[in-house]
């Protein structure tokens, strides 16, 4: 039986990942391209346009929050683990509105400081949430959700604090933004900054692909193999901090997409982070342009106006994240 | 003289806190072609003596060499070459199949995207061979008893291509026929790939019986080191675990098994 003589099968390739990529990037053509052409208004350039540039902030969102999801997840050993739970989102979302106020008082450009402080955010909030769950180094996967939990209830605090002192009149419009939501415009400058973040933290991802295979065999074992751990844990909390503030800044704190969308594509091609992290990216693109696609035209057909994409991705993610800590539990992992 | 003495460390102090001392000046020699066992009871500093050699936590006191430089002088990468590591238990956080596992020992060899390529494979099926797992190399670890499961872990290390393999506790969760097939494999890889192997093991008498050297430690320091005829001493032992040890001879010239009464 032991096939003494023949050769092993690569697991991946160069030829794998073009395949990978070419595949991927058509199919988030073609969602792309029919999105743009559903809905309840009729079809005209400037409507097309406007949709095609809120597709555009879909995509980056759903990527970057996909990719900083999986990239938690490999990190922390943690299925569970995602930029919303964590509180991550809701830091970067503190950030955001500090920013917005910041910029109405003291006339900063709002492209520069919602993004930067958004960033500030994030990343003060993984080091606190990192910092509670964690005793030399190990990492108690209970003890890292409830200080998500806990961290998420404070931002919330300090939102609703910010926004009350800045505009009181002006709370209820925010409600929408707090569950995240895309809207149909944006200033052209904060799209592309927040894309130049999203594709920047990806291309760093992409080359850890490896390393975070060999995390999940525990640090002790990774560094063995020569992945310098504290180093890539700094690193890549900064990524995945990057990417959420880049989406928070975008469209506010959509949740549970770092969830559903990676533990799709391990369903898909397994659990090897080489292709799953351009799987993560596009995929997540795709689940997002799908999600906010249905907001838009529900929100149309029912004059409701803006739908926030975030009530999707909830009601469709709590019930996830239960059935995945069900299996957890299960499993007595 | 890397060749004969690859592995060394001279006088190491470490404690996790400065009033309580871990490893009291301990000093070993882990030589090319040598099997060497580090015994001890609980708490007498083993895992961090082994935490050490591994380069993942700095002695407070004391050198180690590698191929005859400092350990603190190597990157990650360049010591992955040289010296691999099997934990007590192999788990992972996500579902790898064997293979996929065995090449996660080729990361320092490969570059920026990490993908393998002809002799990486060539490397990973020769480890799969000599382990005994290239006949499950498509099943996922989970799938696998405790004792395959290990077998995959110290395949993985070697595909690393090391000179040194350091293991901590291979065997303390595994049946005695896996904790015998195990023993040979670590014999193996000392005598006829002229490793360096360092184990760290609670049986004595599976260490006796296999190991070229042994270490006693107690309370982070060194009680004896030598060959398993010289070490294997009822004083020694005693001293070593504090319980009363009877030595029962198996035949003159061969290690005797060591009962505690």
């Amino acid at each position: 039986m032991a096939p003494a003589d023949k050769a092993i099968k690569p697991v991946l390739s160069y030829r794998l990942l073009l395949r990978d990529a070419a595949i991927l990037l058509a199919l988030t053509l073609v969602a792309a391209a029919a999105c743009s052409l559903v809905g309840v208004a009729k079809l005209s350039w400037p409507v097309w346009t406007m949709r095609l540039m809120r597709l555009g902030m879909a995509a980056t969102v759903g990527a970057a929050l996909a990719s900083a999801g999986m990239a938690l997840q490999a990190l922390l050993r943690n299925p569970l683990a995602e930029p919303y739970i964590l509180g991550v989102s809701s830091g970067a979302g503190v950030g955001v509105l500090l920013g917005s106020v910041l910029a109405g008082t003291i006339g900063l450009a709002a492209w520069v400081s919602t993004p930067v402080l958004a960033l500030i955010g994030a990343l003060a909030t993984c080091a606190i949430v990192y910092g509670i769950a964690q005793r030399r180094g190990r990492l108690d996967p209970y003890v890292l959700l409830l200080s998500g939990v806990i961290v998420n209830v404070f931002n919330g605090a300090l939102m609703l604090a910010i926004l009350l002192f800045a505009d009181p009149n002006g709370v209820i419009n925010m409600v929408g933004w707090g569950m995240g939501m895309i809207r149909d415009t944006v200033s052209p400058t904060l799209l592309l900054v927040c894309v130049v973040a999203v594709v920047a933290g990806w291309a760093a991802l992409m080359l850890r692909g490896s390393s975070f295979n060999a995390l999940s065999l525990g640090d002790e074992v990774a560094a063995s193999v020569g992945v310098a751990v504290h180093y890539l844990r700094v690193e890549t909390f900064g990524v995945a901090a990057l990417m959420t503030a880049g989406a928070v800044a975008l469209a506010g704190p959509v949740g549970f997409v770092g969830l559903i969308v990676p533990h799709l594509c391990r369903l898909i091609v397994g659990p090897d982070h080489r292709r799953l992290v351009m799987y993560c990216g596009l995929v997540g693109a795709v689940f997002l342009m799908v999600a906010d696609t249905l907001c838009r035209t529900v929100g149309e057909w029912v004059s409701l106006g803006a739908v926030p994409v975030g009530i999707v991705t909830a009601l469709a993610g709590g019930p996830f994240f239960i059935f995945l800590l069900r299996r957890r539990n299960r499993e007595g992992a | 003289m890397s060749e004969q003495h690859i592995l060394s460390a001279g006088e190491l102090a470490f404690g996790y806190r400065r009033d309580l001392p871990v490893l009291r000046g301990v000093s070993l020699t882990a030589a090319a072609g040598k099997l060497l066992c580090v015994l001890g009871p609980n708490g007498s500093g083993k895992t961090t003596l082994l935490r050490c050699l591994l380069g993942q936590i700095r002695p407070d006191g004391g050198q180690i060499m590698l191929d005859g430089k400092p350990l603190g002088r190597y990157s990650p990468r360049q010591l992955a070459r040289l010296m691999a590591y099997v934990p007590q238990t192999p788990r992972t956080a996500f579902s790898f199949s064997v293979k996929e596992l065995v090449l996660m020992g080729r990361l320092a060899h490969t570059g920026l995207l990490g993908m393998e390529g002809e002799q990486d494979l060539a490397v990973a099926k020769q480890a799969m061979l000599m382990t005994g797992t290239a006949e499950f190399a498509d099943r996922m670890l989970d799938e696998l008893s405790g004792g395959e499961a290990q077998c995959v872990m110290i395949a993985r290390a070697l595909a690393q291509q090391p000179s040194v393999m350091l293991l901590d506790e291979p065997t303390s969760q595994l049946d005695i026929h896996n904790q015998l097939i195990i023993h040979r494999m670590m014999q193996r890889l000392a005598h006829d790939w002229e490793m360096a192997v360092v184990c760290i093991s609670h049986d004595v008498n599976l260490a006796g019986r296999f190991a070229d050297e042994l270490l006693l430690m107690r309370e982070g320091q060194v009680i004896a080191a030598g060959p398993p005829r010289e070490v294997l001493r009822v004083d020694l032992l005693e001293q070593t675990y504090q319980v009363k040890i009877d030595l029962i001879s198996t035949g003159a010239g061969e290690v005797p098994i060591v009962h505690a009464r």
